[in-house]
């Protein structure tokens, strides 16, 4: 640790439960530097990051922040010590104006220096002074080349502008240090440009930059040195000069893993999906989606690649008719289900696994035998008269699924919560709903996310089944492993678009991981013996 | 400096969740014993005949019951839209669209019981489901709180009866009150002159209620919409036509209540003849939450108390609003039974120099 | 007194209530926490300050310990909703039922007795202005006060730094929080200054408006109240426009009979339909009708910044543990 280090971070920790997000983590960054953080979604940056800002407290470990230790409880504590953070998801009022925004919470007067007698606090309540600060917006603006109306309202402003309504929030309030979380995740190749302009130029006025990104290009530009994170560890700090992209995304995913799972050969068949053209728009109303091609046959695993936000999502959701098309066509075994409602695909043979467990693939608070019949309640399968259910038979069919997936923890099918059981376990549960009905064409987005490591061999060997009783499977996932298992073919996306269709024969981790940072083919060598630091 | 910190239970004792309810109805009479002891009156001695010697001779149990139906209805008509995670604040209003439509039937066409009946019940459900749909519309269609619409609603119904009561469904007398309805219009009792054989409604409309949500497919689109929409739209259910349905059959069965109510205890309608139903409607719903059979007995609950609570009016002189004490005081310790149900307490002492409320230590 | 001149000053007088309790409810919400226990709380503060100014001999007190008597019933709402996080409705709901039950029950041993309440204050000169000149100038300082208290209330909102606090809690409280706000502390004195004014709201109905205390006797203004919030969006301006708006339609409504159609058209059926228009009890269903109408026109537009409704109005807030 050398004097001019403004940050130190020495063995630091962070548990949750049993999960550990962040092991014995040990790097510095340098006064005035502009530092990468580098890493796949949960290698741990957000985490490591959110104990700075006083988000989450440290399990252990120890922060220094200009040379003395610190422990910090609140974000207003983080930024009143001087470290300020640019999240992905803005903290912003979309209804007040930018510089309301910006003032937020400091209780303006029309005294400069506020005393913290009685009377200064009333008059901080209950008057407001905004000449001055928008007089200090609008110099901070200027010198850092922020364009930035200050009485507009932040709901009026796109992406890029909302943007630069942090970064001034957090140098209104005279930081040393800023945090910068994935800043190009939702700007234009444009709008970049000109963030990292402003970067520089913050730079060169004497701030500090930690700058978060799993794109290698933007390391490579902007970064003066970077500390690269994999499942929760440091793996190494290096001088941004001294390494190529090639090492960089090496370190990011890991040696390739020479085992694959064994695969029977399995018969293709005709198309389940075709899909082209699919243009699609995320919740904020950005483009997401710009056009993709997509097919998978009878018997086909495809499997799409890519960092979590360039699309996945919306492409999962559009084929299940939850989200709307812009633009495009789906058919499905050849029926033509473009603008269908998610009844339509269900009926028509498609099954789906969401990313997200509890927010849209179960209902937590129902039980077992409520969720597995979701998918299938509307078949003659547990009718009863017209318009009855036989729940005794969904009953059967859910204790039926749940020993075939092996799903531990259901005490009782009708009376055990899905909610109670873990992760992995409802996963399974999950699988086994889509799964069983036997469908054509299966899409499953982070199939074995968040679930142990157990239990994601068997859910890919399930996987492998399904194939061979003909399903179509999208594998959407961040796993390149998984990918490389199980897939017959594989697609890179990168912003809305495929950048790559391989197969995992023809390709690499590495290769995989570039495509995905950077949406380019490789122009450096495959690696060589790069030398691990251990953990 | 203390504080107190508040933890999510993961689970709670069985004792504690069943005698939950009953600690419930406790704390309220409890609480309720003050005005009561207030007025002079022994609150042992009036709980003593709401809970007991009312129920135990055939004028209590008539009134029991005959208070239970609307009050059962009109808690369906609650409980089915929250089922499907929606509030129907608008039973009230639902119940008087009925009311009144059943009684210009009643009012207008000669007919003979058997045929009359039926059609002022009939005509009372469409009446009831209609207004209840508008909520249910509005919320489907544009995401207008139903709250407040079903709110706005019952105002407009409340207030619009007056217009019809002093105006053209006025009767003789002068006062804003139908005609009595013509014997063919009144329900048939039973045992005792006060028992209406609308009574059974207690029982058909349980069954039905509990096999619609039981049994049929709707009501287990119904039960996943409210536990989780979300996936719910993504199993195929329609958001838009389960929203409706709930208001439109929850709205019928408060226009029912409604109509009973006047064929079978009043004989006339007039304006003040719902005891806000529609509102204690809301805490058998709360409950009753578990399920239909469970609202029935929280409508029964309620019936004992009101019946209750009109009969110590005369014996003691107490006021009937002593009923709507109780019936807040258990929505009030209900409420706080499921918080405390769901939560765990812990005050602790910490010597943080308090620069923000984060990364506190909980010491139980 | 001209028809036109009583007319306004009847409008004023039955205004100030709606006035206070909407005021009351707009500081509430704007806060995230919905208040439907607006009528329980209004009745309270009559019953209280009609007793407390029996008890007192001062008319003053009991406006003061009618509002007292509000915020109490508001503390128990603030505690339920933000600290304990039930449901807002419900717990609103409850509140109304409570408030009403109580004044009903404690409140029937006073019914028929009567005060010296406030009188009415004249403004020599100014209160000879033809027509409106009574209705502004010859009123009860309560009504008075409330006039006053429309800027200072907007000031409040809208012109201080906790104004702007207050508005951060109901749009976003995580945000709120992240930048240091106490959003517990600022919803509980929300909750708790929309008690008082309801409460004052009340008063005013018992000590100025009449002297005298009646069972129920606020007939549903407190709805109407809730009703105006969301009928002006949200907006102090608005609501004191609607709130006028609403007791020009009480007003008339004490004052026509059947025969207004008659009198302004001659002919039969549009005389009919008039008079259907005018009844009293027709025209007291328009706040409720407009209100809805105002908030599905909003709804449909579909861009929700539009709407004036605080964007975590019935969320309650709960700062995530790690």
């Amino acid at each position: 640790m050398s004097m001019d280090d403004i940050l130190e971070i020495e063995n630091l920790t962070k548990r949750f439960g049993d999960v550990v997000a962040n092991d014995e983590i040990t790097f510095s960054v340098r006064e005035g530097e502009i530092h990468g953080l580098l890493g796949e979604n949960g290698a741990g940056k957000s985490t490591l990051m959110n104990m700075l800002y006083g988000l989450y407290s440290p399990t252990g470990g120890t922060i220094r922040f200009k040379g003395e230790k610190r422990q910090f409880n609140s974000p207003k504590n983080a930024i009143d010590t001087g470290i300020g953070m640019v999240h992905q998801h803005f903290m912003l009022i979309p209804r007040m104006s930018v510089l309301e925004n910006i003032v937020l919470g400091e209780r303006e007067t029309s005294t400069a220096e506020p005393e913290t007698g009685f009377r200064d606090r009333v008059r901080g309540l209950f008057t407001r002074e905004r000449d001055r600060p928008r007089k200090r917006v609008t110099e901070l603006a200027d010198s850092y080349g922020l364009e930035i109306d200050p009485d507009a309202k932040v709901w009026e402003l796109d992406i890029g502008e909302q943007q630069r309504v942090e970064i001034l929030k957090a140098l209104y309030r005279d930081i040393d240090l800023l945090i910068l979380d994935e800043p190009t995740a939702v700007l234009t190749p444009n709008e970049s440009r000109k963030m990292f302009e402003t970067i520089r130029q913050l730079v060169d006025e004497g701030l500090t930059v930690i700058f978060i990104t799993h794109k290698l290009w933007e390391i490579e530009q902007m970064t003066d040195r970077v500390s690269v994170l994999r499942d929760g560890e440091l793996i190494d700090t290096v001088e941004t000069d001294g390494v190529t992209q090639a090492e960089l995304a090496e370190l990011m995913v890991g040696r390739d893993v020479l085992f694959r799972l064994e695969k029977g050969a399995v018969d293709i068949g005709a198309p389940v999906l075709e899909a082209s053209g699919l243009k699609a728009e995320d919740d904020r109303g950005i483009e997401s989606l710009s056009g993709v091609d997509l097919t998978v046959q009878e018997g086909e695993i495809v499997g799409i690649a890519g960092v979590s936000g360039n699309g996945q999502r919306e492409l999962a959701e559009c084929l299940i008719g939850f989200r709307p098309l812009e633009d495009g066509r789906i058919e499905i075994k050849g029926e033509n289900l473009t603008d269908a409602n998610p009844r339509a695909f269900v009926d028509a043979g498609v099954s789906f696994v969401p990313e997200d467990r509890y927010e849209h693939g179960c209902a937590a608070d129902l039980s077992v035998m409520h969720n597995a019949g979701s998918k299938t309640y509307r078949t003659d399968q547990f009718e009863s008269g017209r318009y009855f259910l036989d729940y005794g038979d969904m009953a059967a069919y859910a204790s039926d699924i749940v020993d075939g997936f092996d799903v531990r923890g259901v005490v009782d099918v009708t009376e055990t919560p899905a909610g109670d059981l873990s992760g992995g376990n409802l996963q399974k549960l999950i699988l086994a709903r889509e799964m069983s009905r036997d469908p054509d064409l299966l899409i499953a987005n982070q199939p074995t996310r968040g679930v142990d490591v157990g239990a994601i061999e068997n859910i890919r060997r399930l996987m492998l089944d399904q194939q061979e009783n003909g399903t179509g499977i999208l594998l959407l996932s961040e796993d390149l492993d998984e990918l490389l298992d199980v897939s017959d073919r594989i697609l890179v996306i990168y912003e809305g678009a495929f950048v790559l269709e391989t197969t995992p024969e023809e390709t690499s981790k590495w290769e995989l991981g570039m495509y995905m940072s950077t949406g380019e083919p490789p122009t450096q060598e495959p690696p060589t013996e790069i030398a691990e630091v251990s953990e | 400096m203390f504080s107190v910190d508040v933890s999510s239970r993961e689970s709670l004792p069985r004792w504690v969740e069943y005698s939950l309810p009953l600690l419930t109805v406790v704390a309220a009479l409890g609480v309720s014993a003050i005005p009561l002891a207030w007025l002079g009156v022994s609150p042992l001695q009036s709980y003593r005949e709401i809970f007991v010697s009312n129920p135990t001779n055939i004028r209590g149990i008539a009134n029991i019951l005959v208070t239970t139906v609307p009050l059962f209805l009109a808690g369906l008509a609650v409980y089915l839209p929250l089922r499907a995670g929606l509030w129907n604040i608008g039973a009230e209003g639902q119940l008087f669209v009925g009311a009144i439509v059943g009684s210009a039937i009643a009012l207008n066409l000669s007919w003979p019981a058997y045929a009359l009946l039926p059609a002022m019940f009939l005509f009372a459900g469409i009446a009831g489901g209609l207004y209840g749909a508008i909520p249910g519309y509005l919320r489907a269609k544009h995401n207008v709180n139903e709250i407040i619409s079903s709110l706005m609603l019952t105002f407009t119904a409340t207030t619009f009866a007056g217009y019809l009561l002093r105006g053209p469904m006025q009767g003789e007398g002068g006062q804003s009150a139908t005609e009595q309805l013509p014997t063919a219009a009144r329900l048939p009792t039973v045992g005792h002159p006060r028992l209406h054989v609308g009574v059974v409604a207690l029982v058909i409309v349980a069954v039905l209620g509990y096999l619609l949500l039981n049994r049929t497919r709707l009501g287990y689109e119904i039960t996943l919409i409210g536990a989780n929409p979300a996936s719910a739209v993504q199993s195929g259910i329609s958001k838009y036509k389960t929203y409706v349905l709930v208001f439109v059959i929850g709205g019928s069965l408060a226009g029912l209540a409604g109509i009973i109510e006047i064929a079978g205890v009043h004989g006339r309608l007039f304006e003040e003849f719902s005891p806000e139903y529609g509102f204690t409607a809301i805490a058998v719903a709360l409950l009753g939450r578990n399920g239909v059979f469970q609202v029935l007995l929280a409508a029964l609950f309620f019936g004992v108390i009101t019946a209750g609570g009109t009969t110590i009016a005369v014996t003691q002189n107490v006021p009937t609003a002593i009923i709507n004490v109780i019936v807040a005081l258990t929505i009030l310790f209900l409420l706080t039974a499921e918080f405390i149900k769901d939560h765990r307490l812990t005050i602790s002492f910490d010597r943080s120099s308090g620069t923000g409320d984060r990364g506190m230590e909980e010491v139980s | 007194m001209s028809l036109a001149a009583g007319l306004a000053e009847s409008t004023v007088r039955l205004a100030t209530p709606l006035l206070l309790a909407a005021m009351g409810e707009i500081i509430a919400e704007r806060s995230g926490v919905l208040n439907l226990g607006v009528e329980g709380m209004m009745l309270v503060g009559a019953l209280a300050g009609f007793i407390g100014t029996i008890v007192t001999g001062s008319a003053w007190i009991g406006f003061f310990i009618g509002m007292g008597a509000g915020a109490l019933l508001a503390l128990l709402h603030a505690v339920l909703c933000i600290s304990l996080k039930t449901d807002q409705v419900v717990s609103g709901i409850m509140l109304t039922l409570l408030g009403t039950g109580l004044t009903t029950y404690f409140g029937r041993g006073w019914v028929g007795g009567n005060i010296d309440g406030f009188g009415r204050l004249t403004i020599p000169v100014l209160s000879e202005i033809p027509i409106i000149g009574f209705a502004l100038f010859s009123i009860t300082p309560l009504d008075y006060l409330t006039l006053l208290m429309v800027p200072v209330v907007w000031y409040f909102l809208f012109r201080t730094n906790i104004g702007a606090e207050i508005t951060a809690v109901g749009e976003d409280p995580e945000t709120a929080d992240t930048a240091g706000i106490p959003v517990f502390r600022i919803q509980y004195a929300c909750v708790l200054l929309g008690g008082v004014f309801a409460g004052a709201a009340g008063a005013q109905l018992s000590l100025a408006f009449t002297n005298f205390w009646a069972t129920e006797m606020t007939a549903g203004r407190g709805w109407i109240a809730v009703a105006l919030v969301i009928f002006a969006q949200w907006r102090i301006w608005q609501v004191l426009v609607g709130a006028y708006f609403f007791a020009a339609i009480d007003a008339l409504s004490f004052r026509t009979g059947g025969s207004v159609g008659d009198v302004l058209l001659g002919q039969e059926a549009l005389a009919t339909v008039a008079n259907f228009l005018v009844n009293p009890q027709v025209m007291q269903t328009y706040p409720y009708i407009a209100t809805i109408l105002v908030l599905w026109y909003v709804m449909r537009q579909g861009n929700l910044n539009e709407l004036g409704a605080p964007s975590s109005l019935l969320t309650p807030y709960s700062r995530e543990q790690d």
